[in-house]
């Protein structure tokens, strides 16, 4: 039989993907069935930058903010992000470490996406045609 | 490319003719290394795992490419998925595996599709009962380094831990494991399969202020001056950083082999070039890069937890140039500490691009001094 099953951090990250966030009761849940201490969950679901804890909106954004990124000007499209995105709820803007798009800098991931090359006009572009 | 040959299961049927001890001596012979930047012997390591008495074995293969600089394997990945899992099956067939991982990182996640495909697909022609399921990863650099990869696969902290063990003594779920870099795997089935495979072929990743970034598959020692030429730099180069981990030098013509890297007190590592021009501070540069390891160090040890935050507010100091000379030499001594007394090589490398920006830019830092 496969070992993937029952291993937490596949489930954890089915439980992002789904609601977005893992709630605390979603927290609980998990441990119940999986028969993992709360406190272990509560830990793995912490540590990493791609889990959640806390609601996030629909739609989630990583810019790229490592060397690469960053000397090909993502300040830029984060700061343009920030204005964009300020008071709209359905998205959430994270910055990140390399997204291993270096090559195409600058770039982001938009819901697992990864979208390169960015400039202002394609950010407008990338935002209308999203479907939340 | 060497790395987009395709080796259509040919090697894997080699390999079984030639049996595992036949593998490890062709592997050892052709000089296969780790090319996840610790450059180590493929074919010791498999020895090693083969020679580990247990029941149950595994082999995990590194997709958790997160050096900033570097996108190799994905390269990989994307193009040559068919001969990356044939290397999956050679090493599981050597060591007597029955289950394999690919660690995916959770940025490439799109890429775990098609991989998906290329695993059923390959297995089903090669109808040998080895499993292989993605673990896609979650956001978490540390989980590339060997043992964080064990314990974000069973389901812990991404967390490394002090070795021995190591993996191929005991590694996931306590059983000899072998874990492999993508590119490492990749060339497997080649270095076993073809008479003229050149263990010297590596990708180069380029990125940085140039008009010509991308994966380049090039020989060790290449000249430096030549990589510049391909890479066609925007204005002129003022350093070439390795990675994050690996250092920076000041722009000069040198032959790219790794001792005269280390020559530099740099580290080529994965191959990872990150060409920055003129325009470009290298004190902005060294807070960035400070700022990723704070955030990226896993917390377990204390040299890089509380290290890696007070290196990154001192450089903040001296970037808004409120920082004196005594501070100055807080952060030297420092990031010399915490090279030496950190836990695992996230954070010993932590700050060698600070010393190396200190020792070869030292007028950028020191101008900003009050």
């Amino acid at each position: 039989m496969s070992k993937i099953t029952g291993l937490l951090l596949p489930i954890l990250r089915k439980e992002q993907k789904k609601k977005g966030y893992i709630s605390e009761s979603a927290l609980k849940k998990i441990s119940k069935k999986t028969k993992i201490p709360i406190s272990r969950v509560y830990g793995v679901a912490t540590f990493y930058s791609m889990l959640h804890t806390k609601k996030q909106g629909k739609n989630i954004i990583y810019v790229c903010d490592s060397i690469s990124c960053h000397i090909n000007g993502s300040e830029n499209i984060v700061n343009y992000l920030e204005v964009r995105l300020k008071t709209n709820k359905r998205f959430s803007l994270h910055k990140t470490s390399c997204i291993g798009c270096c090559d195409e800098a600058p770039a982001m991931l938009l819901n697992g996406k990864a979208y390169t090359k960015l400039t202002r006009e394609k950010i407008d572009g990338i935002l209308k045609k999203c479907k939340y | 490319m060497q790395i987009l040959k395709k080796t259509e299961l040919k090697a894997f049927e080699k390999a079984k003719k030639l049996g595992p001890l036949n593998v490890i001596k062709i592997l050892k012979e052709k000089g296969l290394v780790g090319r996840g930047g610790a450059a180590f012997p493929a074919g010791i390591k498999w020895e090693f795992a083969l020679n580990a008495k247990a029941d149950e074995k595994f082999v995990i293969c590194n997709a958790d490419e997160g050096e900033p600089g570097t996108f190799k394997d994905k390269f990989i990945i994307k193009n040559n998925p068919e001969t990356l899992i044939e290397g999956i099956l050679i090493a599981a067939y050597t060591i007597k595996a029955k289950q394999a991982f690919v660690y995916l990182r959770g940025e490439y996640e799109y890429l775990a599709g098609n991989l998906k495909k290329a695993i059923s697909k390959v297995l089903k022609k090669a109808k040998c009962n080895v499993k292989i399921d993605i673990i896609v990863g979650a956001g978490a650099y540390i989980c590339g380094e060997e043992t964080a990869t064990i314990e974000s696969i069973e389901g812990f902290r991404g967390q490394p831990y002090v070795k021995p063990p190591f993996p191929p003594a005991e590694g996931l779920f306590g059983k000899p494991t072998i874990i492999n870099n993508v590119e490492t795997l990749a060339n497997v089935p080649q270095a076993v399969l073809f008479d003229d495979w050149d263990k010297d072929l590596r990708l180069y990743s380029l990125s940085g202020n140039i008009t010509k970034p991308g994966v380049y598959e090039l020989t060790v020692g290449y000249k430096l001056s030549e990589l510049v030429k391909l890479a066609k730099p925007k204005n002129n180069v003022k350093a070439i950083y390795f990675g994050c981990s690996g250092g920076c030098m000041p722009y000069s013509d040198i032959e790219l082999t790794l001792e005269n890297v280390c020559g530099k007190n740099c580290a080529i590592g994965a191959f990872s070039i990150i060409i920055v021009d003129e325009k470009q501070s290298i004190v902005n540069i060294a807070e960035l890069i400070s700022k990723f390891y704070e955030h990226e160090s896993c917390g377990k040890c204390t040299p890089c937890r509380e290290g890696t935050k007070r290196i990154h507010d001192l450089i903040k100091k001296i970037k808004s140039g409120k920082a004196n000379r005594e501070d100055m030499n807080t952060l030297i001594d420092l990031a010399e500490n915490i090279h030496k007394t950190s836990l695992c090589g996230l954070g010993q490398t932590s700050t060698t691009h600070l010393l190396t920006a200190l020792r070869y830019f030292k007028d950028e830092f020191e101008e900003k001094l009050r």
